[in-house]
């Protein structure tokens, strides 16, 4: 394996580090967690590239479309935290109340 | 030029680290959409045209496009960017200063050794094969899905169909 599947792996950490460290922000979390689903995209279209295989092909595309579902219901969950409060900031969350 | 698919990776680890040092989310889409081009160009290297096509349309052109526009909604009226505060800045600086550790350390002994051997610096050659060929592997494995994955169309469809039904019931409210 070269070196670029270990830059691939590290910016997946990078960004799994992202998104479990928050700032202000609900908005950075959503973000880091598409960070992740990209860099997951790039190492499976590698390997598929890699291998020779055309059949895995199928795996980028299928993990796009449920990365989208996922950030469209992560985006729903934040404009309504942000219909309520008028901005995402996660020191308005609280276990009582969304 | 034999080291310019590691100079992509090692730049997309620097954007990656542009958006996780966390600035306000304007800037953090930004990142995303560099580190994007960025994995596009390394997939065309590795020979993936149709997926390199696919990253920039579905995922920047679709995606980043509607993060964009929830994140205008959700906005203060001074972003943070990466020159302002000490705390984002920092931490970008760190995540930059660990990659070029690593840079160094890759090409200083050739080898990193974590639980696997990662060797063999340099590109790689795809090989294309005997002949002409009319078709490329990618497009026409990523076509297969409809074809050896029908039921795997079916359910991210109808995922789709649910999830799009989620969020108008999340958006709703009450």
């Amino acid at each position: 394996m070269t070196p670029t599947y270990m830059n691939i792996m590290l910016a997946f950490t990078i960004s799994l580090l992202g998104m479990l460290i928050y700032r202000s922000h609900l908005m950075a979390s959503l973000l880091c967690l598409e960070g992740m689903m990209m860099s997951l995209f790039i190492m499976t279209a590698l390997m598929a590239s890699n291998a020779h295989s055309p059949l895995i092909n199928i795996m980028p595309i299928i993990m796009l479309v449920f990365a989208a579902c996922e950030a469209a219901v992560g985006l729903a969950l934040l404009i309504s935290i942000s219909n309520t409060y008028g901005l995402d900031h996660i020191n308005n969350l609280s276990l009582l109340q969304c | 030029m034999t080291y310019v698919l590691f100079t992509l990776s090692v730049l997309l680890v620097m954007g990656f680290v542009g958006f996780s040092s966390k600035p306000s989310p304007i800037y953090g889409g930004l990142a995303l959409i560099v580190s994007g081009v960025v994995g596009c160009m390394i997939i065309l290297n590795y020979g993936g045209a149709y997926l390199g096509l696919v990253m920039f349309l579905i995922y920047l052109g679709g995606m980043m496009v509607v993060f964009g526009y929830t994140a205008a909604m959700a906005i203060e009226e001074y972003p943070e960017t990466w020159g302002s505060g000490f705390e984002v800045f920092g931490c970008f600086l760190v995540g930059l200063m660990m990659e070029v550790g690593l840079v160094l350390w890759v090409l200083e002994f050739d080898e990193v050794v974590v639980v696997v051997s990662l060797n063999d610096m340099g590109n790689w050659v795809v090989f294309e094969g005997e002949g002409l060929e009319l078709v490329r592997g990618d497009s026409i494995g990523a076509g297969a899905l409809y074809d050896y994955g029908r039921w795997l169309v079916v359910v991210a469809g109808w995922t789709l169909f649910v999830g799009v039904y989620i969020v108008i019931e999340i958006t709703r409210g009450n």
